[in-house]
């Protein structure tokens, strides 16, 4: 029998009984509809990770430092620089508030001081304009960079903001550049350290250390030896009070979401084997049920010259093609359901605007999956019809 | 002189049941010759359906030879013997056994699938066959069970014929039948006949044998000719006058 008279068979006897094969196989759309879901939204996070914190981010590694004399300055970055040359470069920065105004529009919001290698290691990009300079800094000029959210609220809709300028406390400082409008960056303006130091805070601080690791240097041991190159450098004693450090790297964080990612898959992966094995209970209850019904036309096409084999393998195709047809609306059912959970998800994981994403892998899984089902609970009705006497079944009322 | 499409010789059939052992068939030997229209007649419990699975390669027997065009078939595994099916028998049954969602073309080449046919092929085959039983071309895309029993027995003729086989075995074909559609159905089979096909017919009914070459009556598991079956029932007509 060849493969093409096979499916063809298939099909037919599929097409006819098309209700209740709908019905037998939403076990197998549950637990394939689980699968997808979960498979979705994991690797939706991973994209939005990826995405929104740029590759870079991996080498970053995040210093929180006050020593028992106050914030640390910009000397101070100089020496650990000296001292740490696993660093490519490490970089201060400090949050402020403000209100912008621009004629009748104003906007609040949060005021980030930074260097411009800031830019880089975050991956922050520009739609217009460009980044303040070295030379900006050291002078406290009074430039800003701002997201494009805030540009349309202060301009209008319509551009080019760079060259404009914003009132922001008793300063005009001037647009030199734009960034792209996304939900890490949302509504934060950048602007030399120094300038908002003086001009905004009016105190001297750091509040947030950036060390951009060099490309072969292991983040997470850079870490720990910036901990304690840290606390013996200014004899931090956390608990007499004096002073404070914390040293923790993007890739540490990643793991921590990795693990909160695991109790969910895990969950999954029970709902999903629970409804996939009680699914292929149902699969093997309609082949045995369809076995019975068909008991003649097996006893015919014996007749007609069809082998044991021939029989085994008209009826496993069945039950894989049954299978794999529920599979089918599973992926897209839990492509919905994926969808709907991003919400949940989202909140479980920290992250905003996670998009499910469907790889052709996990659709290769679900299918593998719906195959071996098929596999697993069509052979023993596969059999049984393949052993059926030809004789036995044509006289079969 | 070409080999007999049936030769057996003695068989037995001994079937183990649950109320002992049943001996359907005991020492049946009969010889059947290519172009040959043969009919088999015998009540109910005769043992005319155990020798028509014998001879169609469904059933084995228990003991004795059977060279179907000179291959010896009694000692053949499963496979083989639906090989043989599927390329050298044809079947008709009482209750036509067609697919009845299928259309009636698809029916026909239901066994080619069997023999692996090419595909090409299959079609003219089957038009072929569908030919030689006289069915209007208008029906050839009609599902099956929108014909009428008539209509039905033909499409089964039919798809005995499209493997060109050596034996076409015809069980009790006009069972289900009324008498005018009988008529059809068997000079159906008479063409057939015509035109050098081989076919086995079991039946109960004298008016259906009649159209065949050759009757052979079987009784309580042994084959009687003609003039043994006649002196048989004048014996028992005797009996029943006596007693």
């Amino acid at each position: 029998m060849r493969a093409g008279d096979l499916i063809r068979e298939t099909g037919s006897a599929l097409d006819s009984n098309r209700g209740r094969s709908l019905l037998t196989v939403l076990g197998i759309v549950i637990g394939i509809a689980a699968v997808i879901a979960m498979t979705a939204l994991i690797d939706g996070v991973k994209y939005a990770l990826v995405g929104q914190l740029g590759l870079n981010r991996a080498r970053l590694v995040y210093i929180n430092c006050w020593t028992q004399y106050g914030s640390v300055t910009a000397n101070d970055l100089e020496r650990w620089e000296r001292d740490l040359p696993e660093y490519e470069f490490i970089t201060g920065t400090a949050y402020g508030w403000g209100e912008m105004t621009v004629g009748a529009n104003s906007s609040n919001g949060q005021i980030m001081g930074t260097y411009p290698e800031f830019f880089d290691a975050m991956g922050i990009n520009l739609v217009e304009g460009r980044f303040y300079t070295e030379r900006e800094v050291e002078k406290g000029s009074l430039v800003i960079v701002i997201d494009e959210t805030t540009a349309r609220t202060l301009f209008g809709a319509s551009g080019p903001y760079v060259d404009r300028t914003i009132k922001l406390g008793n300063y005009e400082f001037e647009v030199i550049g734009v960034t792209e409008a996304s939900q890490m960056t949302s509504n934060t303006s950048y602007m030399p350290l120094p300038t908002l130091n003086t001009r905004i805070n009016n105190y001297e601080s750091m509040d947030q250390i950036l060390g951009y690791a060099r490309e072969d240097v292991d983040p997470d041991e850079l870490a720990e030896k910036t901990d304690a190159y840290l606390r013996k450098t200014y004899d931090i004693d956390e608990e007499e009070g004096y002073g404070y450090v914390y040293v923790f790297t993007m890739a540490s964080v990643t793991r921590q979401l990795d693990s909160t990612m695991l109790s969910f898959q895990l969950l999954m992966t029970a709902v999903a084997s629970i409804s996939l094995v009680v699914g292929g209970i149902g699969i093997m209850n309609m082949m045995l049920t369809n076995v019975t019904e068909r008991i003649r036309e097996i006893g015919l096409r014996k007749a007609l010259g069809a082998r044991a084999g021939d029989i085994t393998k008209q009826f496993l195709l069945e039950s894989i093609a049954l299978c794999v047809a529920g599979g089918a609306i599973g992926i897209l059912a839990g492509y919905g359901g994926a969808w709907a959970l991003a919400g949940v998800a989202s909140g479980l994981a920290g992250i905003e605007g996670i998009a499910p994403v469907i790889t052709p892998g996990a659709v290769g899984m679900a299918t593998g999956i719906c195959v071996g089902i098929g596999i697993v609970f069509g052979y023993y009705p596969a059999r049984r019809a393949a052993k059926l006497d030809p004789v036995e079944s044509l006289r079969y009322q | 002189m070409a080999l007999p499409v049936i030769d057996i010789h003695g068989i037995h059939r001994i079937y183990e049941t649950e109320a002992g052992l049943t001996h359907a068939l005991r020492g049946v030997s009969l010889t059947v010759d290519r172009g040959e229209f043969l009919a088999i007649m015998g009540p109910s419990g005769s043992g005319k359906s155990t020798l028509m699975n014998i001879l169609g390669c469904l059933d084995t027997p228990t003991s004795g030879s059977y060279r179907l065009e000179g291959l010896e078939v009694s000692s053949l595994d499963d496979d083989d013997l639906a090989e043989i099916r599927a390329t050298r028998l044809g079947f008709v049954f009482q209750s036509f056994n067609l697919l009845p969602r299928a259309t009636v073309l698809r029916n026909v080449m239901l066994p080619l699938i069997y023999s692996d046919t090419p595909r090409a092929e299959r079609e003219w085959r089957a038009w072929k066959a569908l030919k030689a039983v006289d069915l209007p071309e208008e029906y050839y895309e009609h599902k099956s069970n929108e014909l009428s029993g008539g209509q039905m027995q033909r499409v089964a003729i039919a798809r005995a014929l499209v493997n060109d086989p050596a034996l076409i075995l015809a069980d009790e074909p006009t069972g289900n039948l009324d008498s005018a559609t009988s008529e059809m159905v068997l000079q159906t089979f008479a063409r057939m006949r015509d035109r050098g096909k081989t076919i086995v017919l079991i039946t109960h009914d004298p008016k259906v044998a009649a159209w065949a070459d050759r009757t052979v009556h079987i009784r309580d598991g042994k084959l009687l000719t003609d003039e043994q079956e006649r002196a048989f029932t004048a014996s028992r007509e005797r009996k029943g006058a006596t007693s």
